[in-house]
Protein backbone atom coordinates (compact mmCIF):
# COMPACT_ATOMS: atom_id res chain seq x y z
CA UNK A 1 0.00 0.00 0.00
CA UNK A 2 1.23 3.46 -1.11
CA UNK A 3 -0.47 6.74 -0.51
CA UNK A 4 1.50 8.56 -3.67
CA UNK A 5 -0.44 5.20 -5.64
CA UNK A 6 -3.78 5.69 -3.86
CA UNK A 7 -3.99 9.43 -4.46
CA UNK A 8 -3.09 9.37 -7.91
CA UNK A 9 -5.89 6.18 -8.63
CA UNK A 10 -8.32 8.17 -6.83
CA UNK A 11 -7.44 11.85 -8.59
CA UNK A 12 -7.98 9.38 -12.30
CA UNK A 13 -11.27 8.12 -10.87
CA UNK A 14 -12.55 11.12 -9.74
CA UNK A 15 -11.27 13.45 -13.10
CA UNK A 16 -11.28 11.11 -15.17
CA UNK A 17 -13.89 8.18 -13.98
CA UNK A 18 -16.90 7.04 -14.92
CA UNK A 19 -19.43 9.86 -15.26
CA UNK A 20 -21.96 7.81 -12.98
CA UNK A 21 -21.34 9.03 -9.56
CA UNK A 22 -21.59 12.49 -10.79
CA UNK A 23 -25.12 12.34 -12.35
CA UNK A 24 -26.20 10.30 -9.46
CA UNK A 25 -25.02 12.68 -6.86
CA UNK A 26 -26.28 15.39 -8.74
CA UNK A 27 -29.99 13.52 -8.34
CA UNK A 28 -29.23 13.16 -5.05
CA UNK A 29 -28.83 17.37 -4.58
CA UNK A 30 -31.65 18.10 -6.61
CA UNK A 31 -33.60 15.64 -4.80
CA UNK A 32 -33.07 17.45 -1.56
CA UNK A 33 -33.70 20.68 -3.10
CA UNK A 34 -37.19 19.85 -4.41
CA UNK A 35 -37.98 17.91 -0.82
CA UNK A 36 -37.10 20.75 1.37
CA UNK A 37 -38.57 23.52 -0.81
CA UNK A 38 -42.41 21.92 -0.74
CA UNK A 39 -41.87 20.30 2.60
CA UNK A 40 -42.42 23.74 4.20
CA UNK A 41 -45.91 23.90 1.83
CA UNK A 42 -46.47 20.92 2.39
CA UNK A 43 -45.95 19.20 5.42
CA UNK A 44 -47.05 22.67 7.41
CA UNK A 45 -50.78 21.81 6.07
CA UNK A 46 -50.29 18.46 8.24
CA UNK A 47 -49.20 18.27 11.62
CA UNK A 48 -46.51 21.05 11.92
CA UNK A 49 -47.97 24.31 13.18
CA UNK A 50 -45.50 26.46 11.66
CA UNK A 51 -42.53 26.24 8.99
CA UNK A 52 -40.09 26.90 11.93
CA UNK A 53 -41.95 23.06 13.39
CA UNK A 54 -40.38 21.14 9.66
CA UNK A 55 -37.30 19.00 11.19
CA UNK A 56 -35.55 19.15 7.58
CA UNK A 57 -32.56 17.30 8.80
CA UNK A 58 -34.60 14.43 9.87
CA UNK A 59 -36.85 14.41 6.49
CA UNK A 60 -33.01 14.77 4.37
CA UNK A 61 -31.79 11.64 7.09
CA UNK A 62 -34.77 9.46 6.26
CA UNK A 63 -34.44 10.11 2.47
CA UNK A 64 -30.37 9.49 2.77
CA UNK A 65 -31.30 6.06 4.92
CA UNK A 66 -33.55 4.25 2.95
CA UNK A 67 -32.97 6.16 -0.65
CA UNK A 68 -28.80 6.46 -0.38
CA UNK A 69 -28.04 2.71 -0.84
CA UNK A 70 -29.76 2.03 -4.26
CA UNK A 71 -27.91 5.41 -5.41
CA UNK A 72 -24.55 4.03 -3.70
CA UNK A 73 -25.24 0.71 -5.45
CA UNK A 74 -25.85 2.21 -9.14
CA UNK A 75 -22.54 4.65 -8.59
CA UNK A 76 -20.00 2.00 -7.66
CA UNK A 77 -21.40 -1.45 -8.38
CA UNK A 78 -18.89 -1.40 -11.34
CA UNK A 79 -15.72 0.49 -10.29
CA UNK A 80 -13.63 -2.54 -10.21
CA UNK A 81 -16.03 -4.59 -12.29
CA UNK A 82 -15.80 -2.86 -14.87
CA UNK A 83 -12.12 -2.51 -15.35
CA UNK A 84 -11.81 -6.53 -14.49
CA UNK A 85 -14.47 -6.83 -17.55
CA UNK A 86 -12.74 -4.60 -20.28
CA UNK A 87 -9.26 -5.81 -18.59
CA UNK A 88 -7.53 -2.29 -18.28
CA UNK A 89 -6.53 -3.25 -14.39
CA UNK A 90 -3.78 -5.19 -16.32
CA UNK A 91 -1.76 -2.32 -17.03
CA UNK A 92 -2.48 -0.94 -13.55
CA UNK A 93 -2.32 -3.94 -11.40
CA UNK A 94 0.93 -4.53 -13.43
CA UNK A 95 2.53 -0.95 -12.10
CA UNK A 96 1.07 -0.73 -8.31
CA UNK A 97 0.03 -2.80 -5.56
CA UNK A 98 -3.49 -4.09 -6.00
CA UNK A 99 -4.37 -2.29 -2.16
CA UNK A 100 -3.82 1.01 -3.24
CA UNK A 101 -5.78 0.44 -6.32
CA UNK A 102 -8.90 -0.64 -4.12
CA UNK A 103 -8.23 1.71 -1.72
CA UNK A 104 -7.30 4.43 -4.32
CA UNK A 105 -11.57 3.62 -6.04
CA UNK A 106 -12.91 4.19 -2.44
CA UNK A 107 -11.46 7.24 -1.70
CA UNK A 108 -12.84 8.91 -5.04
CA UNK A 109 -15.76 7.45 -4.40
CA UNK A 110 -15.78 8.37 -0.76
CA UNK A 111 -14.78 11.96 -1.61
CA UNK A 112 -17.20 12.64 -3.98
CA UNK A 113 -20.27 11.66 -1.65
CA UNK A 114 -18.72 13.52 0.97
CA UNK A 115 -19.12 16.60 -0.69
CA UNK A 116 -22.20 15.47 -2.33
CA UNK A 117 -23.64 15.27 1.47
CA UNK A 118 -22.15 18.55 2.16
CA UNK A 119 -24.33 20.43 -0.57
CA UNK A 120 -27.19 18.85 1.04
CA UNK A 121 -26.19 19.57 4.78
CA UNK A 122 -25.79 23.38 3.16
CA UNK A 123 -28.92 23.22 1.86
CA UNK A 124 -30.62 21.92 4.87
CA UNK A 125 -29.02 24.91 6.69
CA UNK A 126 -30.36 26.86 3.97
CA UNK A 127 -33.78 25.75 4.39
CA UNK A 128 -33.89 26.32 7.84
CA UNK A 129 -32.80 29.62 8.23
CA UNK A 130 -35.91 30.67 5.66
CA UNK A 131 -38.07 29.01 7.32
CA UNK A 132 -37.47 31.19 10.35
CA UNK A 133 -35.83 27.93 12.29
CA UNK A 134 -32.55 28.10 14.96
CA UNK A 135 -29.66 26.83 13.31
CA UNK A 136 -27.92 24.15 15.24
CA UNK A 137 -24.69 23.92 12.99
CA UNK A 138 -23.72 20.92 15.52
CA UNK A 139 -26.98 19.39 14.17
CA UNK A 140 -25.80 20.08 10.83
CA UNK A 141 -22.33 18.50 11.01
CA UNK A 142 -23.69 15.40 12.99
CA UNK A 143 -25.99 15.27 9.69
CA UNK A 144 -23.12 15.54 7.62
CA UNK A 145 -20.80 13.16 9.73
CA UNK A 146 -23.49 10.08 9.89
CA UNK A 147 -24.41 10.50 6.65
CA UNK A 148 -21.46 10.07 5.00
CA UNK A 149 -19.74 7.39 7.30
CA UNK A 150 -23.35 5.26 6.73
CA UNK A 151 -23.39 6.04 2.98
CA UNK A 152 -19.65 4.73 3.07
CA UNK A 153 -20.53 1.58 4.70
CA UNK A 154 -22.37 0.94 1.37
CA UNK A 155 -19.69 1.84 -0.78
CA UNK A 156 -17.72 -0.47 1.06
CA UNK A 157 -19.98 -3.18 0.74
CA UNK A 158 -20.45 -2.77 -3.23
CA UNK A 159 -16.86 -2.28 -3.62
CA UNK A 160 -16.28 -5.80 -2.17
CA UNK A 161 -18.75 -7.00 -4.57
CA UNK A 162 -17.19 -5.37 -7.64
CA UNK A 163 -13.66 -6.77 -6.39
CA UNK A 164 -15.01 -10.30 -6.11
CA UNK A 165 -17.11 -10.32 -9.82
CA UNK A 166 -15.86 -11.13 -13.15
CA UNK A 167 -18.49 -8.24 -15.00
CA UNK A 168 -20.39 -5.88 -14.24
CA UNK A 169 -23.49 -8.26 -14.98
CA UNK A 170 -22.42 -10.47 -11.79
CA UNK A 171 -21.46 -7.25 -9.98
CA UNK A 172 -25.15 -5.64 -10.05
CA UNK A 173 -27.04 -8.78 -9.61
CA UNK A 174 -24.92 -9.67 -6.62
CA UNK A 175 -25.60 -6.16 -5.48
CA UNK A 176 -29.38 -6.01 -5.77
CA UNK A 177 -29.52 -9.20 -3.91
CA UNK A 178 -27.22 -8.27 -1.40
CA UNK A 179 -28.75 -5.45 -0.91
CA UNK A 180 -32.18 -7.10 -0.49
CA UNK A 181 -31.05 -9.70 1.80
CA UNK A 182 -29.87 -6.11 3.90
CA UNK A 183 -33.79 -5.09 4.41
CA UNK A 184 -34.83 -8.46 5.06
CA UNK A 185 -31.67 -8.27 8.01
CA UNK A 186 -33.27 -4.84 9.13
CA UNK A 187 -36.77 -5.93 9.07
CA UNK A 188 -36.24 -9.15 10.23
CA UNK A 189 -33.16 -8.91 13.06
CA UNK A 190 -34.63 -6.24 14.86
CA UNK A 191 -34.36 -7.63 18.21
CA UNK A 192 -31.96 -9.99 17.44
CA UNK A 193 -27.82 -10.06 16.76
CA UNK A 194 -28.32 -10.11 12.90
CA UNK A 195 -29.34 -6.34 12.93
CA UNK A 196 -25.30 -6.11 13.48
CA UNK A 197 -24.99 -7.37 10.00
CA UNK A 198 -26.61 -4.83 8.26
CA UNK A 199 -25.52 -1.09 7.91
CA UNK A 200 -29.43 0.46 8.20
CA UNK A 201 -29.19 -0.73 11.56
CA UNK A 202 -26.41 2.16 13.00
CA UNK A 203 -28.17 4.61 10.62
CA UNK A 204 -31.60 3.76 12.32
CA UNK A 205 -29.54 4.44 15.64
CA UNK A 206 -28.69 8.09 14.91
CA UNK A 207 -31.97 9.11 13.50
CA UNK A 208 -32.63 10.23 17.57
CA UNK A 209 -30.15 13.06 16.66
CA UNK A 210 -32.31 14.73 14.23
CA UNK A 211 -35.58 14.94 16.37
CA UNK A 212 -36.67 17.84 17.36
CA UNK A 213 -34.98 17.78 20.68
CA UNK A 214 -31.74 17.90 19.36
CA UNK A 215 -29.83 20.27 21.69
CA UNK A 216 -29.21 17.59 24.26
CA UNK A 217 -26.87 15.46 22.52
CA UNK A 218 -26.35 11.71 24.12
CA UNK A 219 -22.56 11.88 23.56
CA UNK A 220 -22.16 7.75 24.34
CA UNK A 221 -24.73 6.84 21.36
CA UNK A 222 -22.70 9.04 19.44
CA UNK A 223 -19.47 7.40 19.81
CA UNK A 224 -20.73 3.99 19.89
CA UNK A 225 -22.74 4.06 16.43
CA UNK A 226 -19.76 6.36 14.62
CA UNK A 227 -17.07 3.81 16.17
CA UNK A 228 -19.34 0.64 14.97
CA UNK A 229 -19.88 2.46 11.40
CA UNK A 230 -16.33 2.93 11.17
CA UNK A 231 -15.67 -0.59 12.09
CA UNK A 232 -18.16 -1.36 9.61
CA UNK A 233 -16.57 -0.05 6.47
CA UNK A 234 -12.98 -0.95 8.01
CA UNK A 235 -14.20 -5.05 8.14
CA UNK A 236 -15.97 -4.41 4.78
CA UNK A 237 -12.44 -2.80 3.30
CA UNK A 238 -10.14 -5.18 4.63
CA UNK A 239 -12.59 -7.99 2.89
CA UNK A 240 -12.44 -5.89 -0.66
CA UNK A 241 -8.58 -5.50 -0.11
CA UNK A 242 -8.18 -9.90 0.56
CA UNK A 243 -10.58 -10.55 -2.26
CA UNK A 244 -8.64 -8.82 -4.98
CA UNK A 245 -5.57 -9.60 -3.69
CA UNK A 246 -5.99 -13.54 -3.93
CA UNK A 247 -7.82 -13.21 -7.29
CA UNK A 248 -6.28 -14.17 -10.75
CA UNK A 249 -6.54 -10.52 -13.30
CA UNK B 1 25.79 -13.57 -17.77
CA UNK B 2 23.94 -13.57 -14.30
CA UNK B 3 20.27 -14.27 -14.62
CA UNK B 4 17.20 -11.59 -14.10
CA UNK B 5 14.47 -13.80 -13.93
CA UNK B 6 14.59 -17.66 -12.46
CA UNK B 7 11.66 -19.35 -11.82
CA UNK B 8 11.60 -22.62 -10.15
CA UNK B 9 8.71 -25.37 -9.67
CA UNK B 10 5.88 -22.63 -10.74
CA UNK B 11 2.97 -23.93 -11.09
CA UNK B 12 -0.51 -22.52 -11.54
CA UNK B 13 -3.75 -24.78 -10.98
CA UNK B 14 -7.73 -24.17 -12.08
CA UNK B 15 -10.07 -26.13 -10.19
CA UNK B 16 -7.91 -29.57 -10.38
CA UNK B 17 -6.47 -29.02 -13.92
CA UNK B 18 -2.85 -28.23 -13.83
CA UNK B 19 -2.24 -25.34 -16.90
CA UNK B 20 1.35 -24.60 -15.95
CA UNK B 21 3.16 -27.79 -13.91
CA UNK B 22 6.75 -27.07 -12.02
CA UNK B 23 8.16 -24.86 -14.87
CA UNK B 24 11.60 -24.19 -14.05
CA UNK B 25 12.82 -20.96 -16.16
CA UNK B 26 15.85 -19.10 -16.56
CA UNK B 27 16.18 -15.49 -18.20
CA UNK B 28 19.43 -14.05 -18.68
CA UNK B 29 20.37 -10.20 -18.57
CA UNK B 30 20.01 -8.36 -21.61
CA UNK B 31 18.64 -11.84 -23.55
CA UNK B 32 16.09 -11.13 -26.06
CA UNK B 33 14.30 -14.40 -24.85
CA UNK B 34 11.26 -15.97 -26.78
CA UNK B 35 8.83 -17.72 -25.02
CA UNK B 36 7.45 -20.32 -27.49
CA UNK B 37 4.44 -22.55 -27.21
CA UNK B 38 0.86 -23.33 -29.24
CA UNK B 39 -2.24 -21.72 -28.29
CA UNK B 40 -3.25 -23.33 -25.07
CA UNK B 41 0.89 -23.99 -23.98
CA UNK B 42 0.59 -22.13 -20.62
CA UNK B 43 2.33 -19.09 -22.34
CA UNK B 44 0.27 -16.29 -21.30
CA UNK B 45 -0.12 -17.67 -17.89
CA UNK B 46 3.35 -17.77 -17.26
CA UNK B 47 3.71 -14.51 -18.20
CA UNK B 48 1.00 -12.94 -15.94
CA UNK B 49 2.61 -14.95 -13.34
CA UNK B 50 5.84 -13.03 -14.03
CA UNK B 51 3.93 -9.58 -14.14
CA UNK B 52 1.80 -10.65 -10.88
CA UNK B 53 -1.32 -10.86 -12.44
CA UNK B 54 -2.14 -14.10 -11.39
CA UNK B 55 -1.00 -15.50 -7.98
CA UNK B 56 0.78 -18.94 -8.17
CA UNK B 57 -0.36 -22.31 -6.87
CA UNK B 58 3.39 -23.20 -5.93
CA UNK B 59 6.92 -22.31 -6.72
CA UNK B 60 8.94 -19.60 -6.58
CA UNK B 61 9.27 -16.51 -8.95
CA UNK B 62 12.68 -14.41 -8.32
CA UNK B 63 13.63 -11.45 -10.40
CA UNK B 64 16.52 -9.57 -10.35
CA UNK B 65 16.84 -11.00 -6.62
CA UNK B 66 13.66 -10.53 -5.48
CA UNK B 67 11.00 -12.87 -4.74
CA UNK B 68 7.69 -12.00 -6.06
CA UNK B 69 5.99 -13.66 -2.82
CA UNK B 70 7.55 -11.02 -0.74
CA UNK B 71 8.61 -8.15 -3.51
CA UNK B 72 5.76 -7.80 -6.12
CA UNK B 73 5.67 -3.97 -5.46
CA UNK B 74 9.55 -3.54 -6.10
CA UNK B 75 9.52 -6.12 -8.85
CA UNK B 76 6.64 -4.33 -10.39
CA UNK B 77 9.08 -1.16 -10.66
CA UNK B 78 11.30 -2.56 -13.44
CA UNK B 79 9.15 -4.74 -15.09
CA UNK B 80 7.07 -2.92 -18.36
CA UNK B 81 4.17 -5.35 -19.30
CA UNK B 82 2.74 -5.65 -22.69
CA UNK B 83 -0.75 -7.41 -21.88
CA UNK B 84 -2.34 -10.17 -24.95
CA UNK B 85 -5.33 -7.62 -24.93
CA UNK B 86 -5.08 -3.82 -25.71
CA UNK B 87 -7.53 -2.74 -23.60
CA UNK B 88 -7.35 1.42 -22.86
CA UNK B 89 -10.23 3.57 -21.85
CA UNK B 90 -11.64 4.25 -25.01
CA UNK B 91 -12.47 7.75 -24.30
CA UNK B 92 -8.76 9.07 -23.18
CA UNK B 93 -6.99 9.91 -25.61
CA UNK B 94 -2.68 8.42 -25.78
CA UNK B 95 -1.27 11.00 -23.76
CA UNK B 96 -3.76 10.67 -21.25
CA UNK B 97 -3.10 6.60 -20.30
CA UNK B 98 0.73 7.78 -20.86
CA UNK B 99 0.37 10.39 -18.03
CA UNK B 100 -1.68 7.90 -16.06
CA UNK B 101 0.79 4.87 -16.23
CA UNK B 102 3.50 6.95 -15.96
CA UNK B 103 2.73 8.56 -12.75
CA UNK B 104 1.82 4.82 -11.17
CA UNK B 105 4.95 4.29 -12.16
CA UNK B 106 6.12 6.60 -9.83
CA UNK B 107 6.95 9.79 -12.33
CA UNK B 108 6.06 12.96 -11.41
CA UNK B 109 3.93 14.67 -14.06
CA UNK B 110 6.60 16.52 -15.53
CA UNK B 111 8.66 13.41 -16.21
CA UNK B 112 5.58 11.62 -17.40
CA UNK B 113 4.75 14.09 -20.00
CA UNK B 114 8.17 14.22 -20.80
CA UNK B 115 8.62 10.84 -21.20
CA UNK B 116 5.20 10.04 -23.12
CA UNK B 117 5.90 12.32 -25.81
CA UNK B 118 9.81 10.95 -27.09
CA UNK B 119 8.41 7.35 -26.40
CA UNK B 120 4.73 8.11 -28.48
CA UNK B 121 6.95 9.66 -31.34
CA UNK B 122 9.13 6.30 -31.19
CA UNK B 123 6.39 4.40 -31.62
CA UNK B 124 5.09 6.31 -34.13
CA UNK B 125 2.13 8.10 -32.20
CA UNK B 126 2.91 11.30 -31.95
CA UNK B 127 0.34 12.74 -34.31
CA UNK B 128 -2.34 10.44 -32.89
CA UNK B 129 -1.57 11.19 -29.08
CA UNK B 130 -4.60 13.29 -28.49
CA UNK B 131 -7.00 11.23 -30.53
CA UNK B 132 -9.35 9.12 -28.24
CA UNK B 133 -8.26 5.74 -28.21
CA UNK B 134 -11.73 4.30 -28.82
CA UNK B 135 -10.71 5.41 -32.69
CA UNK B 136 -7.05 3.35 -32.64
CA UNK B 137 -6.64 0.52 -35.02
CA UNK B 138 -5.27 -2.45 -33.35
CA UNK B 139 -1.98 -1.99 -34.37
CA UNK B 140 -2.10 1.51 -32.72
CA UNK B 141 -3.27 0.35 -29.40
CA UNK B 142 -0.04 -2.19 -29.58
CA UNK B 143 1.77 0.22 -30.27
CA UNK B 144 0.51 2.42 -27.05
CA UNK B 145 0.51 -0.67 -25.32
CA UNK B 146 4.27 -0.83 -25.85
CA UNK B 147 5.00 2.86 -25.13
CA UNK B 148 3.79 2.77 -21.83
CA UNK B 149 6.02 -0.48 -20.99
CA UNK B 150 8.95 1.17 -22.01
CA UNK B 151 7.70 4.09 -18.76
CA UNK B 152 10.14 5.21 -16.64
CA UNK B 153 12.73 2.59 -18.15
CA UNK B 154 12.09 -1.03 -17.26
CA UNK B 155 15.03 -3.30 -16.76
CA UNK B 156 12.60 -6.50 -18.34
CA UNK B 157 10.32 -6.13 -21.23
CA UNK B 158 7.53 -8.53 -21.20
CA UNK B 159 5.60 -9.11 -24.12
CA UNK B 160 2.23 -11.59 -24.56
CA UNK B 161 2.32 -11.82 -28.78
CA UNK B 162 3.08 -8.21 -29.11
CA UNK B 163 2.64 -9.04 -33.57
CA UNK B 164 -0.58 -10.66 -33.04
CA UNK B 165 -2.64 -9.17 -35.65
CA UNK B 166 0.05 -6.88 -36.93
CA UNK B 167 0.17 -5.77 -40.51
CA UNK B 168 3.95 -6.55 -41.90
CA UNK B 169 4.79 -3.12 -41.52
CA UNK B 170 3.49 -2.97 -38.05
CA UNK B 171 5.36 -6.14 -36.95
CA UNK B 172 8.82 -4.86 -38.53
CA UNK B 173 8.33 -1.48 -36.72
CA UNK B 174 7.80 -3.51 -33.26
CA UNK B 175 10.91 -5.53 -33.68
CA UNK B 176 13.26 -2.87 -34.52
CA UNK B 177 11.82 -1.25 -31.42
CA UNK B 178 12.86 -4.27 -29.42
CA UNK B 179 15.90 -4.80 -31.10
CA UNK B 180 16.65 -0.98 -29.95
CA UNK B 181 15.88 -1.16 -26.73
CA UNK B 182 17.55 -4.99 -26.15
CA UNK B 183 20.88 -2.80 -27.04
CA UNK B 184 20.30 -0.16 -24.74
CA UNK B 185 20.24 -2.54 -21.76
CA UNK B 186 16.70 -4.07 -21.36
CA UNK B 187 16.21 -7.07 -20.96
CA UNK B 188 13.41 -8.90 -22.99
CA UNK B 189 10.86 -11.76 -23.01
CA UNK B 190 8.52 -12.23 -25.66
CA UNK B 191 5.90 -15.17 -26.16
CA UNK B 192 4.60 -15.98 -29.47
CA UNK B 193 3.30 -18.76 -31.48
CA UNK B 194 5.56 -17.11 -34.33
CA UNK B 195 8.52 -19.12 -34.82
CA UNK B 196 10.00 -17.18 -37.44
CA UNK B 197 9.58 -13.68 -35.41
CA UNK B 198 11.59 -15.25 -32.83
CA UNK B 199 13.99 -16.26 -34.82
CA UNK B 200 15.21 -13.12 -36.06
CA UNK B 201 15.01 -11.20 -33.03
CA UNK B 202 15.94 -13.43 -29.69
CA UNK B 203 18.72 -14.95 -28.93
CA UNK B 204 17.39 -17.73 -26.28
CA UNK B 205 14.31 -19.71 -26.13
CA UNK B 206 12.14 -21.72 -24.21
CA UNK B 207 9.64 -24.08 -25.31
CA UNK B 208 6.77 -24.38 -23.09
CA UNK B 209 4.37 -27.44 -24.24
CA UNK B 210 1.09 -28.56 -22.18
CA UNK B 211 2.43 -26.25 -19.22
CA UNK B 212 5.53 -27.75 -19.17
CA UNK B 213 9.36 -26.48 -20.11
CA UNK B 214 10.51 -28.72 -22.44
CA UNK B 215 13.65 -27.17 -23.85
CA UNK B 216 15.38 -23.65 -22.97
CA UNK B 217 18.40 -22.54 -24.28
CA UNK B 218 20.37 -20.43 -27.19
CA UNK B 219 18.56 -20.34 -30.31
CA UNK B 220 21.65 -22.54 -32.38
CA UNK B 221 21.17 -25.36 -29.72
CA UNK B 222 17.55 -25.61 -29.17
CA UNK B 223 17.49 -25.76 -33.67
CA UNK B 224 20.41 -28.88 -33.72
CA UNK B 225 18.79 -29.93 -30.35
CA UNK B 226 17.41 -33.56 -31.89
CA UNK B 227 19.65 -32.96 -35.28
CA UNK B 228 22.24 -31.49 -37.31
CA UNK B 229 20.66 -30.86 -39.82
CA UNK B 230 18.17 -32.44 -42.81
CA UNK B 231 19.33 -33.77 -45.84
CA UNK B 232 16.65 -33.68 -48.50
CA UNK B 233 17.17 -36.65 -50.76
CA UNK B 234 15.65 -36.80 -54.48
CA UNK B 235 15.32 -40.76 -55.51
CA UNK B 236 13.07 -42.17 -58.80
CA UNK B 237 12.77 -46.23 -57.44
CA UNK B 238 12.51 -45.18 -53.85
CA UNK B 239 11.93 -48.68 -51.96
CA UNK B 240 11.31 -49.29 -48.09
CA UNK B 241 14.41 -51.25 -48.22
CA UNK B 242 16.79 -48.08 -48.93
CA UNK B 243 14.73 -45.94 -46.30
CA UNK B 244 15.51 -49.03 -43.55
CA UNK B 245 18.80 -48.98 -44.79
CA UNK B 246 19.09 -45.37 -44.12
CA UNK B 247 17.66 -45.29 -41.05
CA UNK B 248 20.21 -47.83 -40.11
CA UNK B 249 23.27 -45.23 -40.70
CA UNK B 250 24.93 -44.00 -37.28
CA UNK B 251 24.41 -40.66 -37.47
CA UNK B 252 20.18 -40.65 -39.07
CA UNK B 253 18.18 -39.46 -36.30
CA UNK B 254 14.82 -39.74 -38.09
CA UNK B 255 13.45 -39.76 -41.60
CA UNK B 256 10.39 -38.56 -43.08
CA UNK B 257 8.94 -39.32 -46.31
CA UNK B 258 7.92 -35.87 -47.68
CA UNK B 259 6.64 -37.16 -51.19
CA UNK B 260 6.29 -40.34 -53.19
CA UNK B 261 10.38 -40.14 -54.01
CA UNK B 262 11.72 -37.11 -51.53
CA UNK B 263 12.79 -38.24 -48.29
CA UNK B 264 13.68 -35.89 -45.43
CA UNK B 265 16.80 -37.32 -43.44
CA UNK B 266 17.29 -36.23 -39.96
CA UNK B 267 20.79 -36.07 -39.21
CA UNK B 268 23.11 -35.44 -35.90
CA UNK B 269 26.85 -34.97 -37.26
CA UNK B 270 28.77 -32.48 -37.89
CA UNK B 271 30.61 -33.80 -40.94
CA UNK B 272 29.49 -33.72 -44.68
CA UNK B 273 26.96 -36.92 -44.73
CA UNK B 274 25.93 -36.45 -48.01
CA UNK B 275 28.40 -39.15 -49.77
CA UNK B 276 27.93 -41.55 -47.45
CA UNK B 277 23.77 -41.48 -48.51
CA UNK B 278 24.41 -41.10 -51.75
CA UNK B 279 27.09 -43.94 -51.85
CA UNK B 280 24.31 -46.21 -49.60
CA UNK B 281 21.38 -45.55 -52.11
CA UNK B 282 23.34 -46.26 -55.30
CA UNK B 283 25.17 -48.87 -53.96
CA UNK B 284 21.13 -50.39 -53.61
CA UNK B 285 19.72 -49.84 -56.71
CA UNK B 286 18.37 -45.81 -56.02
CA UNK B 287 18.67 -43.40 -58.70
CA UNK B 288 19.28 -39.97 -57.30
CA UNK B 289 17.69 -36.92 -58.80
CA UNK B 290 18.43 -34.31 -55.88
CA UNK B 291 20.62 -34.44 -52.44
CA UNK B 292 20.86 -31.53 -50.70
CA UNK B 293 21.21 -30.43 -46.91
CA UNK B 294 19.74 -27.90 -44.53
CA UNK B 295 20.37 -26.57 -40.98
CA UNK B 296 17.32 -27.27 -39.42
CA UNK B 297 14.85 -23.92 -39.08
CA UNK B 298 13.57 -22.92 -35.48
CA UNK B 299 10.40 -23.86 -36.78
CA UNK B 300 11.51 -27.58 -37.77
CA UNK B 301 13.52 -27.85 -34.40
CA UNK B 302 10.24 -26.56 -32.52
CA UNK B 303 7.97 -29.21 -34.26
CA UNK B 304 10.53 -32.21 -33.89
CA UNK B 305 10.75 -31.04 -29.94
CA UNK B 306 7.23 -30.68 -29.49
CA UNK B 307 5.86 -33.74 -31.18
CA UNK B 308 8.51 -36.10 -29.38
CA UNK B 309 6.61 -34.85 -26.42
Amino acid sequence: MNLSEIGIIGEDEILRGSRNKYTLSGFFIFLFVVINHYSTSILSLFSFKSNADIPFYLISYFIILFLGPFLIMMASFDIISNEVETGSIRYIISKIDRASFVLGKFLALFIVFVFALFAITIINLFYTYFSNNTIQLGTAVLFWGFSSLYLGCFITIFLFISALSENNRTSLIMSIVFLGILFFLLIQGNDSFLKYFTPFSYGINNIGFFGKSTHVIDFYALFKNTFAMIIYEIIFLSMSLFAIKRRDL
Amino acid sequence: MTSIITTEGLSKKYGSQFVLNDVSLNVKNKDIYGFLGENGAGKTTTIKLLSGLLISTSGKIIIDDMDMDIESNNIKKIIGLVPQDSSFYDSRNALSHMIYYGRLKGLTKKDALEQSNILLDKVGLKEAMKKNVGYFSHGMKKRLAIAQALLNKPKILILDEPTNGLDPAGTRQIKEILCEFNNNGITIVISSHNLLEIQEICNRVGIIHKGKIIAEDKIETIRHLESNGVVTVGVYNLSHKIINLIESLEFVVKTELKAENILDIFVNSMDDTKPEINKLIVENGGRVFKLVENSLSLEDAFFNITNSY
